[in-house]
């Protein structure tokens, strides 16, 4: 495995390669930056570009791409409370409080290392263990995912910082709005107002809308002038070494799931991230510092969206197998190079295998070398005042949404759920868990639905298959745990200690 | 300089009007699809654009418009000028969207110019390794337990889940067909087994069958797949008759003026005819070709035919 993984470095470290690889990161760390303009936006610009790279290079350009926007989406959400994935939602919840909190620079820092860490950790695993964690990926089938689903959503019902049923409200309107479209089970359209909703919300604009919109709005009500003075000094930017310590764990607790959930093709990036923070928050000593800007919430989401941008090119270039959109333009451009991506890539290409591999290792140094310097100059862009920052992020964002798809209705609807995000939050409804029941809604459905189809209606399957079993276990486990430990609190209250 | 103007602007129409075809095209160009960015038809887009444009020497924008199954782009596309600046890459679902949807802002045929075809590709039945001996064998499984053969497809009212259903109805076989996401998550579901059949693309299904991870069981076109002579077909085994390809193609908006379709007609033939595009168009999955617009009309109409009684008769959900 190391030694052709050495193979793998030997290929990226040729001068041509490793400047692909560093135009990739950087392109990707841009698009990122740049609120509402996806990695699947700039792939598919610049796959024509391909034409002309062998199959190598261009699997290096494009990946890195994909995982440099991961590094970028972060500094839009810290920095403006703008998520452009659904990963990167749970960095705005502790990140945009650090930065209104004058610790931009810090939240930066420590989104940058962590995410450099759950990278490296993800390619560690992506070199010594792709092969099992395909075999398990593989026997992850609809029971199981629906049952991973459900402890996503309990895991994540602790998110909210509010009142527990607010947030379920919340939760239920989320999965209300992934409910438009066509049922994927039978075809049939659900509450489609106008065709261009066929295919559902987009997922951008809700996030973009709820967030971002939501915010400038709630800015430009509140009619401060500017944005806080800042410090940029290098010292306010490093963490100490308390707050150092206080991340190690977070950090290898959030790229464990980044890793584990990512190799599962689907929407494993934005599961890890969610589920590692809701973890962090209930296993914390001080869950009460959550949603306050508290950096280990900041650290172990951030490692786990990195890393699952790693191993999910696990059952991609494992199997040949695409887990998500991205995924899939990454193949096309093999498959354009005339190289038919399977099980036996590994072998027939090692080269192309184990130097992409090697790529990913190189590439996530380079973007922690261009990211630490860069955050005094996102730190900057604080400075520009609010009157003038907000149209342009505003033209941004539309842009950006209508991008995705041409629609207009997009761009409309993103500004829609900006009203809809700033009266929430007038009303005291966090925006987090709407995201959450829109992105894990359908997915539950979609995989319950079509595990009964599969099975019959066979409930018992659930806990006959083993990792569906397991799951259910944990779900379990996590609800006797919530219920005991709001009893033991109540009784605390109820008989304070004499 | 405004007498010149004045001057100038009259004798520009005057010759801008008769002469459209000599000094067509004169601006860039762009081809509309209905499927996401990066998607094959997305793909096949930017070849063909590219080769048009280095053909026609103006600049050729690829714009996705994706939603419905594609009708969304359709609709845009019919209502937009018949002055050959705007192209559209038609897939086999613009054929099967004609049965599914109940209300179409749109005629499948009288709304379009239909251009040429770009390639034809068929559907291949496969199953993991050493678990059915043929195709023969699957069906009569089917036949002998209903309900035990599931078949993953890509999507309700996809091309592939209609080749199922119609394999389905022609033999007899009472298949569970169960909806993925796309052709790679009902590929996944093969390989981890929760599923017995996958009915796709060569794209999505070589890979694996070079590994020796898939048997490919039979392929739907009438005649066996030049690419893949030794795989049985449908029709020769146990679906006399069988006959489905997909297609992408180009079209246009109806009424394109003859001399502009020529034009374009010619660009994409040239196209076609290059070996580094047949070479992607080919890696992709499909056999390029270009046809005639009266040919691909035809192949559209025909089409529009066998699926809106496949989903009448399988009784798949209009919408």
């Amino acid at each position: 495995m190391i030694d052709q993984f050495l193979l793998g470095l030997s290929v990226v470290m040729q001068p041509q390669i490793l400047m692909y690889a560093f135009i990739g990161v950087f392109i990707g760390q841009l698009i990122g930056v740049l609120p509402g303009i996806g990695a699947i936006t700039a792939i598919s610009l610049l796959l024509p570009v391909t034409f002309y790279l062998d199959a190598t290079t261009s699997m290096i350009i494009l990946a890195g791409i994909y995982y440099g926007s991961q590094y970028g989406g972060s500094i839009a959400s810290i920095l403006l409370n703008l998520p452009g994935t659904p990963s990167s939602v749970v960095t705005c919840l502790e990140g945009y409080p650090l930065s209104q909190d004058n610790r931009a620079g810090l939240a930066l820092f420590v989104a940058a290392f962590s995410s450099f860490v759950g990278g490296m950790i993800g390619v560690a695993i992506l070199v010594l263990a792709a092969i099992p964690m395909t075999l398990i990926a593989l026997r992850f089938g609809a029971p199981e995912y629906a049952m991973l689903v459900i402890l996503g959503l309990l895991a994540a019902s602790l998110i909210g910082t509010g009142s527990q049923l607010r947030s379920f409200a919340m939760v239920v309107l989320g999965i209300a709005l992934g409910l438009v479209g066509a049922d994927q089970t039978t075809g049939y359209y659900r509450f489609v107002a106008m065709p261009e909703l066929a295919d559902g919300i987009s997922l951008v604009s809700l996030a973009m809308g709820l967030f971002g919109v939501s915010e400038i709005i709630r800015n430009a009500a509140n009619k401060r002038p500017s944005g806080p003075a800042l410090s940029i000094r290098m010292r306010d930017v490093i963490p100490t070494r308390k707050q150092a310590r206080s991340l190690v764990f977070p950090i290898l607790r959030g790229s464990g799931f980044g890793s584990f959930f990512g190799a599962l093709p689907g929407t494993g990036a934005a599961i890890a991230s969610f589920m590692a923070y809701a973890m962090e928050k209930r296993f914390s000593r001080t869950p009460e510092k959550f949603g306050t800007g508290h950096l280990p919430g900041l650290a172990a989401p951030e490692s786990a969206n990195n890393a699952a941008a790693q191993t999910g090119f696990i059952p991609t270039l494992t199997l040949g197998i695409p887990g998500d959109a991205v995924m899939a333009l990454i193949i096309g451009a093999l498959i354009l190079n005339g190289i038919i991506p399977g099980p036996r890539l590994m072998v027939d290409q090692p080269e192309l295998f184990w130097g992409v591999i090697a790529s990913f290792f190189v590439g996530n140094i380079i973007l922690l070398l261009i990211n630490v310097p860069l955050i005094r100059l996102w730190v900057l862009l604080l400075r520009i005042p609010y009157q003038k920052l907000y149209p342009v992020i505003i033209v941004m964002i539309c842009v950006g949404v209508y991008s995705h798809r041409t629609s207009v209705t997009d761009v409309v609807l993103t500004l829609a759920f900006g009203v809809l995000g700033y009266l929430m939050k007038n009303y005291r409804f966090e925006p987090a868990p709407v995201l959450l029941g829109f992105v894990l809604g359908p997915l539950l459905e979609d995989n319950f639905r079509r595990a009964m189809l599969i099975y019959r209606g066979d409930f018992t399957i659930f806990l006959t298959r083993p990792i569906s079993a397991i799951l259910v276990t944990c779900s379990v486990a996590l609800v006797v745990f919530a219920i005991w430990s709001s009893i033991s609190a109540r009784r605390k209250t109820v008989r304070p200690p004499s | 300089m405004i007498k010149n103007l004045l001057v100038a602007l009259p004798l520009t129409l005057a010759l801008a009007a008769p002469s459209l075809a000599q000094e067509f095209p004169d601006r860039a160009m762009r081809i509309v699809h209905g499927f996401g960015a990066g998607g094959n038809a997305d793909t096949v887009s930017r070849i063909m654009g590219e080769a048009i444009s280095t053909n026609l020497g103006e600049p050729v924008v690829v714009e996705s418009r994706p939603g419905a199954g594609g009708t969304v782009a359709s609709g845009y596309v019919a209502g937009e000028d018949p002055d050959g600046y705007t192209l559209q890459l038609m897939v086999g679902g613009h054929a099967v969207a004609a049965g599914l949807y109940n209300e179409l802002p749109y005629d499948s045929v009288n709304d379009f110019t239909f251009l040429s075809t770009i390639g034809q590709f068929p559907f291949f039945v496969a199953a993991r390794a050493g678990e059915y001996e043929s195709i023969d064998a699957v069906i009569e499984a089917a036949l002998a337990d209903p309900g035990s053969i599931v078949i993953g497809h890509s999507g309700v009212g996809s091309t592939q889940h209609l080749t199922g259903e119609l394999l389905g109805l022609q033999t007899g076989a009472d298949f569970i067909h169960v909806p993925y996401k796309g052709g790679a998550a009902a590929s996944t579901a093969l390989m981890g087994g929760e599923v017995n059949l996958i009915i796709d693309t060569g794209t999505v299904i070589s890979g694996q069958a070079e590994a020796g991870v898939y048997d490919i069981l039979a392929v739907t076109s009438a005649d066996r797949w030049p690419d893949a002579p030794d795989v049985p077909t449908l029709n020769e085994t146990v679906a006399p008759g069988f006959d489905v390809v997909s297609w992408t193609a180009l079209g246009a908006p109806a009424g394109v003026p003859d001399d502009i379709v020529a034009i374009l007609s010619g660009a994409i033939s040239d196209a076609l005819a290059q070996p580094d595009v047949r070479e992607r168009i080919a890696a992709l999955g499909a056999n390029p070709g270009a046809s005639t617009g009266a040919e691909l009309q035809a192949l559209v109409e025909r089409q529009i035919a066998v699926w809106s009684e496949v989903i009448e008769t399988a009784g798949i959900e209009r919408r």
